[in-house]
């Protein structure tokens, strides 16, 4: 077996421990660790399903899209950071199973 | 030649081990603070994993952006909630 094919179960590993705590966390900043960490897990498996070990060459592809996902994961986390102030500040609470019964 | 792919294995798996760890940490211990911590050595270990695969731009811009800039953010944002008293 070729060690390099740990790194693409990593990533499913991730994605799933992501999911996981999405769903069955109830606090806000807690919530969006997770929506990060399931996107690290999909850039893992993108740029490891790329090696010339595992492809038939390597592609320079995947590795530009992942830099630029990397950009756009900051910049979402950024904007939903400022959307969790503002619930907080408008309802007291940050979290969102008790705003639900309100 | 054969020690040096044994140590390449255990260093993978052991790095593998880690980060799934790590992100287990993350997402489950009960301290925010301590969350977000996690969070950038979850980061720094992912970087040194996309330095394995040889992607080292890749390695760059994720420890600078995705634990550096982002723990910072965190960070801030946890400290805005606590002036608040909400936690």
């Amino acid at each position: 077996m070729n060690t390099l094919l740990l790194y693409p179960l990593t990533g499913i590993g991730l994605f799933c421990i992501g999911l996981y705590a999405l769903i069955l966390q109830p606090h806000l900043l807690r919530k969006l660790l997770a929506i990060n960490i399931m996107g690290s897990g999909v850039f893992l498996l993108l740029v490891s399903l790329s090696l010339p070990g595992i492809s038939v060459q390597q592609d320079p592809v995947p590795q530009a899209m992942v830099i630029t996902g990397i950009v756009v994961a900051i910049s979402a986390t950024a904007l939903a950071l400022v959307f969790m102030i503002k619930i907080a500040a408008k309802t007291g609470k940050a979290e969102l199973s008790n705003l639900e019964k309100e | 030649m054969e020690t040096l792919t044994l140590m390449k294995l255990v260093f993978d798996t052991l790095l593998a081990g880690a980060i799934l760890f790590i992100a287990y940490k993350t997402l489950t211990c009960k301290d925010l603070f301590q969350a977000i911590v996690f969070f950038i050595v979850f980061g720094l270990l992912i970087s040194v994993a996309w330095g394995r695969l040889g992607a080292y731009d890749v390695a760059m811009a994720e420890v600078v952006i995705g634990a550096g800039l982002t723990g910072a953010l965190l960070l801030s944002a946890l400290v805005k909630l606590k002036k608040m008293h909400i936690y």
